[in-house]
């Protein structure tokens, strides 16, 4: 492998995807702006279906145009032992990390809205919401076509540096590419646990406008749609908060996770789903569905605040410290290194 | 049952949810105010991860959450198991349990042993209602969505016991996979089952939509859920 030759297949790579990213990003923005208008006004939440659809169409193109750029990603980061010269594997990023989660998550709801059937019509403009709100968030917060994958392009340029510089610096590099290669990025935990999280938050999603019609309206019907989304997210929540343990105790041996600030909201909002499909056995109680309500509307702030704790909480699941949008400055200071390297 | 021991049957079990679902809240607090405590640490304390304070707050936590598991886990075993056993036995066997826990807890002087040993005969107890459920015993005599719910709900709590197992006792342990590999698969099993008897029972019965209840606050005596087979959105959990 060439260090300066993947180092340009990469950035033409980035350009390549920005512009129709850049527009598809402006684009999802407007859509999902529109969106929410369409679910506040009352006078054009007829629309509310029609307008989930062009959101979903949106997402699921952006989705599949950043598929093809992790693809050929795949292709260009190879993770080389600088003293043998023997590749050790591909870089595979998986597509629900760093600047793409809101966006997955936001399309994983508009997919779910689509596919409601009880109470379809009530639930859509709240749904339609939902979805809105995080394409507006996913696109002009994250950035994900315009400024992808900030830290795997940091860290992946940064390696391709050392390597062309050659000597112990390469080797530190490869041992921390490496590292994160086995570790993180192609670990298969990586492409279990976070989608079952993904996918658990966005039935939480239409289950907490479900509860919201229910307090509204007060018709048990609700409560019941309410809880069977409660519990198809409580079982994905529940497998990938699982499926995460494990991979924490090998991945992180040494490391202060335990109890860390996004692992405390990850079991709070785990306890208080429980402790919700507890209560919901005793709904003919007198006056207990407000309880049931209530701890439904706080377990799913906990879920916003859980997601929220990854960029404001430090520990090891943290994005806190991270220096967000350096990805396309590490190329340009990369850039005369490599190319004095290989020349 | 008499009328009278019905209602206190099922004063008793509402009382058994209500104190779990108070349980879990506690658990939530306490996470809630660790998340402030370490987001407050980390700009507050230089390197306070790599320094003994991290160490000490871990140390707190674990032991402000070993009391609750244990509470958790106690209510587990009066309530899971109840249709095959008497609320008596059910007692003496919790109570036994915990003073077995308290003993190795005081011979080892390590809370992590005493834990791990209630949490064992939990384990082994909710084994046996597994098996009791399977086979039958003092429940229905076919494979209905009613014994399903309750085997799901069985083998949900068992995972869940051996995950606090592997938690407490087996994190650096070559047994840790297995045994996390078995609590996995039996919560999660357990947990589509418990949700979806109804869908997967081999006898269907009509399944009701909805689950009735008042919306106004008039006295009432707390209900226990009716029988699965009448209301099948109920998780069968307690």
């Amino acid at each position: 492998m060439d260090p300066k030759t993947t180092y340009i297949a990469i950035v033409n790579l980035v350009e390549a995807v920005r512009p129709i990213g850049a527009g598809l990003e402006a684009a999802i923005a407007v859509v999902g702006a529109i969106s929410v208008l369409i679910a506040l006004i009352p006078a054009i939440r007829a629309y509310a279906g029609k307008a989930l659809a062009v959101l979903a169409t949106f997402l699921v193109a952006g989705e599949v145009l950043l598929g093809w750029m992790h693809w050929r990603l795949y292709d260009l980061m190879l993770v080389v032992e600088p003293s043998t010269g023997l590749t050790t594997g591909h870089v595979a990023a998986p597509l629900w990390i760093e600047s793409e989660k809101l966006y997955v998550w936001a399309l994983l709801v508009a997919v779910m809205g689509l596919c409601m059937r009880r109470q379809r019509d009530e639930l859509m403009p709240g749904a339609l919401f939902g979805a809105g709100v995080l394409a507006v968030g996913g696109t002009l917060l994250s950035k994900p076509f315009s400024n992808p994958l900030p830290n795997l392009l940091s860290q992946y340029v940064g390696y391709l540096q050392s390597l062309a510089a050659g000597g112990m610096t390469a080797e530190g590099a490869f041992q921390g590419m490496e590292s994160a290669r086995q570790f993180y990025y192609n670990a298969w935990f990586m492409w279990v646990h976070p989608p079952l999280l993904f996918f658990s938050y966005g039935a939480l999603v239409i289950s907490f406008v479900a509860t919201l019609l229910m307090i509204r309206h007060r018709h048990s019907a609700y409560e019941t749609t309410a809880y069977r989304w409660a519990r198809l997210g409580y079982l994905s929540l529940t497998a990938g908060m699982l499926l995460g343990f494990p991979w924490a105790l090998m991945s992180w041996q040494g490391e202060a996770w335990w109890w860390s600030g996004k692992v405390n909201m990850s079991i709070m909002m785990w306890v208080l789903y429980t402790a919700y499909l507890h209560a919901r056995l005793y709904l003919r109680t007198r006056g207990m569905w407000k309880a049931v309500a209530a701890v439904a509307v706080i377990s799913f702030l906990i879920l916003v605040l859980t997601y929220v704790a990854t960029y404001v909480v430090p520990g090891a699941h943290s994005y806190a410290s991270a220096e967000m949008g350096t990805a396309i400055a590490a190329l340009g200071d990369a850039a005369g290194a490599i190319s004095g390297a290989g020349a | 049952m008499s009328t009278i021991e019905e209602i206190r049957q099922r004063v008793w079990d509402f009382w058994l949810t209500i104190v779990t679902v108070a349980v879990l809240a506690a658990l939530g607090v306490q996470s809630f105010i660790g998340t402030g405590y370490v987001w407050w640490a980390q700009r507050a304390i230089p390197e306070w991860e790599a320094g003994p304070g991290y160490a000490a707050y871990v140390e707190l936590m674990n032991l402000i959450a070993a009391p609750l598991v244990l509470v958790l886990v106690l209510v587990m075993g009066l309530c899971v198991p109840k249709r095959l056993f008497s609320r008596r036995a059910l007692i003496l066997v919790s109570g036994a349990m915990v003073a077995a826990g308290m003993i190795a807890w005081a011979v080892t002087g390590k809370l992590e042993t005493g834990l791990a040993i209630y949490l064992s005969l939990a384990a082994i107890i909710q084994v046996a209602v597994v098996v009791l459920t399977v086979a039958g015993v003092r429940g229905p005599s076919y494979l209905t969505e009613g014994r399903l719910t309750k085997t799901g709900s069985g083998l949900l709590h068992l995972g869940f016991v051996l995950f606090g197992i592997v938690v407490v006792a087996l994190q650096r342990s070559s047994w840790m996979m297995p045994v996390f590999s078995a609590a996995a698969i039996f919560s999660l099993v357990g947990t589509v089952l418990a949700f979806y008897a109804s869908r997967l029972a081999w006898h269907r019965s009509t399944p009701r939509e909805e689950t009735a209840f008042e919306w106004s606050d008039e006295p009432d005596y707390p209900e226990s859920p009716k029988s699965v087979s009448e209301n099948p959105d109920s998780n069968g959990s307690m």
